[in-house]
């Protein structure tokens, strides 16, 4: 298991889990959010390729209100 | 021609769309997602700002609010808000693209947490690096001329001075940077993006030739929403109207608009 912080809160997940894997085990149930990994975006086309490691920052955001 | 037959043939065009409206709304603050909808259809605007922020598992991923927005068939600009370096707001573009399926991005890099006022530095260097990836940015700026020719220089074909602080109410501070912005860049889409409070800001703001206004708080936290929208709606085509027409030039001297000749009585007791 490894420590990583999603959206601001520690959480233990599986070691070299991908980030599409990572949302299944999160039980992100909906689309329409996007993924940044220490505050870098990465996109749905790159999810399978992106292993998550120890100490990661991950941050999953979906659309609110804005002005 | 009918004042709406005017209003019909007023079309213009900014990030590759051509649009009627030149009234810019957000979605935030309103008393309900309901009193939202109607406010933004009463409004008559054709773009509609929306965020992103941190969604937790199990909730509807924003799907609800988003489902509403799409349902408007309306133009989307996503914002960077919340973004305190280039850094973070090319990072929130990004996933912006991904989700709202845009390329528009409404940049806001803020520098002061007291009065929100943007980080101009870190704005153009973000606004370069999003021009180089394809995105129509919409700078969210201060009424600085040098700053809004650093953003020019960078790409950008739409500049948004602010107004005022955001959420003020406060209206135009600096008419007359405003107008400097307006004179020395006649090619570019200008819109004013925050301060407005009351619908005779944004008539002003159209007036000096500013090509849009973007508002949100004016609207939302007005007691009627949907009626204040409405209100914008006219306020935003009269002074667009005005300006079309050529507003007369001011004279230091009274000058009677009723004809003086014939005027019955004149100096008819004098001695």
């Amino acid at each position: 298991m490894i420590r990583v912080s999603v959206n601001g809160e520690i959480k233990e997940i599986e070691k070299d889990l991908n980030i599409t894997q990572l949302i299944k085990a999160l039980e992100y149930k909906t689309k329409g959010f996007a993924v940044a990994v220490n505050t870098t975006f990465v996109s749905l086309a790159s999810y399978e390729m992106t292993k998550i490691r120890e100490g990661d920052t991950i941050d999953i955001l979906a659309p609110v209100q804005g002005g | 021609m009918t004042k709406n037959m005017n209003m019909i043939n007023d079309t213009w065009e900014i990030g590759g769309k051509t649009l009627q409206s030149r009234l810019l709304i957000g979605s935030a603050l309103y008393p309900s997602p309901a009193n939202m909808s109607d406010a933004i259809q009463i409004s008559g605007a054709q773009i509609v700002t929306v965020a992103l922020r941190r969604q937790s598992a199990g909730e509807n991923a924003g799907g609800d609010f988003w489902n509403i927005i799409k349902s408007l068939g309306i133009e989307v600009l996503p914002n960077t808000a919340g973004c305190h370096s280039a850094k973070e707001a090319i990072t929130t573009a990004q996933m912006a693209r991904e989700v709202f399926g845009t390329n528009w991005i409404k940049l806001e890099v803020i520098g002061d947490q007291y009065n929100l006022q943007p980080d101009p530095f870190e704005t153009v260097k973000a606004a370069e690096v999003l021009i180089k990836e394809g995105f129509e940015v919409f700078p969210y700026t201060t009424d600085d001329l040098v700053v809004a020719k650093r953003l020019a220089n960078v790409g950008c074909k739409i500049i948004m001075p602010w107004g005022s602080m955001i959420g003020s109410g406060k209206g135009l501070m600096n008419p007359d940077n405003l107008l400097a912005i307006r004179k020395q860049f006649p090619e570019l889409k200008l819109i004013i993006d925050a301060g407005i409070g009351k619908p005779s800001h944004a008539t002003q703001a159209m007036e000096l030739g500013y090509d849009g206004v973007l508002l949100n708080s004016a609207i939302a936290l007005a007691h009627d929403p949907v009626k204040m929208a409405d209100a914008f709606r006219v306020a935003v085509e009269a002074g667009r109207l005005g300006y079309e027409a050529g507003v007369m030039q001011q004279r230091e001297f009274a000058s009677p608009s009723t004809p003086t000749i014939g005027t019955p009585f004149w100096h008819q007791f004098k001695d």
